[in-house]
């Protein structure tokens, strides 16, 4: 028999396979599942077709959700990069111990667990006798209600999520830099290039596939933002998103439907939605880099 | 430019960096950022070890003033709320799912890297697509089974579905394709058998990759806040990170800065952690960064 010399390699992948068939591709196909039926964990289940994907679609939440993170992705994506991209640079122009002291320190908020990290910007945020408002007390200038400011909430979490997301982007783009062979630099400084340009016709182009995963890794995350907008407006399953839902993203959205309302259906469909966007999204960005070698 | 200035440039730009403006604007910024980076914590830590009743308004704690008022906040939490009963919960979750994530991971990739087997490619693209598919989608279906299964409220409903990481196994084959093969071959020429191969070469020679994965899915297990929100509501098994939000929340009357001793306590072991691993944490970061 040729199966039974595969035996022993089939006994050692089992546990894990089996493990994820049953906690990820079963889960994936129920929820596809659920999607199509209206189900609150109590009654029967019945069959609404396409019911509760319109229905989300047609929700003022989903349309508040989505625009949300549309503003919230179209910034903080880009200027989370940016940051990131001058930090690993700053790292990499010192030398020795320095380096690794301010590598470290850049990276410190990337350890912090992200719900401690809003708990604590939470604090920082707080009107009156909160640390920022406080500072900006000493330059004479009114205080801000950073949480609960429908104009400015979103750009509170925008802060909260460069702070902790930047040393993330910055460790992966030095590992990029180091990556750069030193005689491009050297035949650039050579060719007359000033710093800035040899950022612009060496650095950038070389971390080209570097940029890449991190923008798209981005924007995946980014989709599926969770702790901090959830923490940051001290949502429960009863009520979310802030004041007039100014904090309200997707998943939110997603599992106030499923857990706050019982919707199961609904959040099962809301899942699958998400997923769509992001599938779309990474296959623009492979077919966008392919085109870019292309040229 | 000269030859000789070419050949110059690195002793020249040592002293540069002392002297020009460019060096002194980068030290700035670089200090700055770092204070920016540091802070938050930084000010956490003061809050605590301060003497109770001075209003933090008044001054932003720039250093600890009393270390014997932040060691009683710490005993006072530890004794008088349920926060040691969430350590442990955290803790068993963390080390629970490290163990099984590296045992049923390693197993795996060691065949996927290292041999050729009937509906490997297949089994192997499904589980790298999966890496593409967002938590969101499969959290809610995934917390239905675990209710199916009678697992709410269950150490096994927190850890049991999580134990079967895409990542970790693609993280673990990357590693495990660079293994010398020829040890292997002559490990079994020796009369090794499939499991003492796995057991005796290839688990001791991925150490580095082990630790590093041991290390990511602590953090990744001490820091997740949605798993357990929605499948242990049970304050039995509460973890930190649910009893931190308690601690945070508007209702709990607590004064601000036992708030802090309590989220400060949260940050200590993913903090100490990085100061001992900090070299594998960073390395393992760049390592899924740069190739995948």
């Amino acid at each position: 028999m040729i199966a039974k010399k595969y035996i022993p390699h089939y006994m050692m992948v089992l546990p894990f396979m089996c493990l994820f068939a049953v906690f990820f591709l079963y889960p994936i196909a129920s929820g596809f599942f659920y999607s199509f039926h209206d189900w609150n964990a109590t009654t029967t289940v019945r069959f609404v077709g396409l019911d509760n994907y319109s229905r989300i679609i047609g929700s003022r939440d989903f349309n508040k959700a989505m625009w949300n993170l549309a503003t919230y992705i179209f910034i903080t994506v880009p200027l989370g990069i940016f940051v990131a991209f001058c930090l690993a640079l700053l790292v990499d122009s010192f030398k020795g111990a320095w380096s690794n002291i301010f590598r470290s320190a850049f990276f410190m908020p990337v350890v912090l667990p992200a719900f401690l990290a809003a708990t604590v910007w939470r604090w920082i945020y707080t009107p009156n006798f909160g640390l920022l408002n406080m500072m900006l007390g000493w330059f004479g200038l009114p205080s801000v209600n950073f949480l609960n400011d429908t104009g400015t909430m979103l750009y509170s979490l925008i802060a909260v999520d460069v702070w902790v997301s930047a040393g993330f982007n910055m460790v992966i783009i030095l590992a990029g830099l180091k990556n750069i062979p030193k005689d491009v630099y050297e035949a650039a400084r050579l060719d007359g290039a000033s710093p800035l340009q040899q950022v612009r016709y060496v650095t950038i182009p070389m971390l080209y596939p570097v940029l890449f995963f991190v923008t798209t890794y981005g924007v995946i995350s980014a989709l599926q933002v969770f702790d901090v907008p959830w923490l940051l407006t001290g949502s429960s399953f009863a009520s979310y998103g802030g004041r007039s839902n100014a904090l309200l993203f997707p998943v939110m959205d997603m599992m106030g439907r499923g857990f706050g309302s019982l919707k199961f259906g609904q959040a099962s469909a809301y899942g699958f939605i998400l997923t769509a966007i992001i599938i779309l999204f990474t296959a623009a960005m492979f077919v966008f880099r392919r085109k870019g070698y292309d040229q | 430019m000269t030859i000789d200035a070419v050949a110059e440039a690195p002793a020249s730009r040592s002293i540069a960096l002392v002297i020009s403006p460019w060096a002194v604007l980068k030290w700035i910024v670089a200090i700055c950022v770092a204070i920016v980076a540091v802070f938050p914590i930084w000010w956490m830590i003061n809050v605590v070890f301060s003497d109770p009743g001075t209003p933090v308004s008044l001054n932003p704690r720039l250093y600890p003033t009393s270390f014997s008022a932040g060691f009683g906040k710490i005993m006072m939490i530890m004794r008088e709320t349920d926060y040691l009963k969430a350590y442990y919960v955290s803790i068993a979750y963390s080390l629970l799912t490290i163990v099984g994530v590296l045992l049923i991971g390693s197993m795996a990739a060691f065949e996927f890297a290292l041999f050729n087997f009937p509906g490997k490619r297949l089994m192997f693209a499904v589980v790298m697509l999966s890496l593409m598919v967002p938590t969101a989608v499969s959290i809610i279906p995934t917390y239905l089974l675990t209710a199916e299964l009678g697992w709410l409220n269950t150490m096994q409903g927190l850890v049991v579905p999580g134990l079967a990481s895409a990542f970790g196994l693609f993280m673990l084959i990357q590693f495990m394709k660079t293994l010398p093969k020829e040890m292997l071959e002559a490990a079994r020429l020796d009369g090794a058998s499939h499991f003492q191969l796995y057991r005796y070469i290839a688990l001791p020679l991925s150490k580095n990759a082990l630790v590093t994965l041991a290390i990511l899915t602590f953090m990744k297990t001490w820091g997740n806040f949605i798993w357990p929100l929605i499948v242990a509501p049970n304050p039995e098994l509460y973890t930190v990170g649910q009893v931190v939000g308690l601690f945070n929340s508007p209702y709990s009357h607590q004064t601000v800065d036992v708030v802090m001793t309590a989220n400060l306590l949260a940050a200590l072991p993913p903090l100490i952690f990085f100061l001992i691993f900090q070299r594998k944490i960073v390395e393992g970061i760049a390592m899924s960064g740069t190739k995948g």
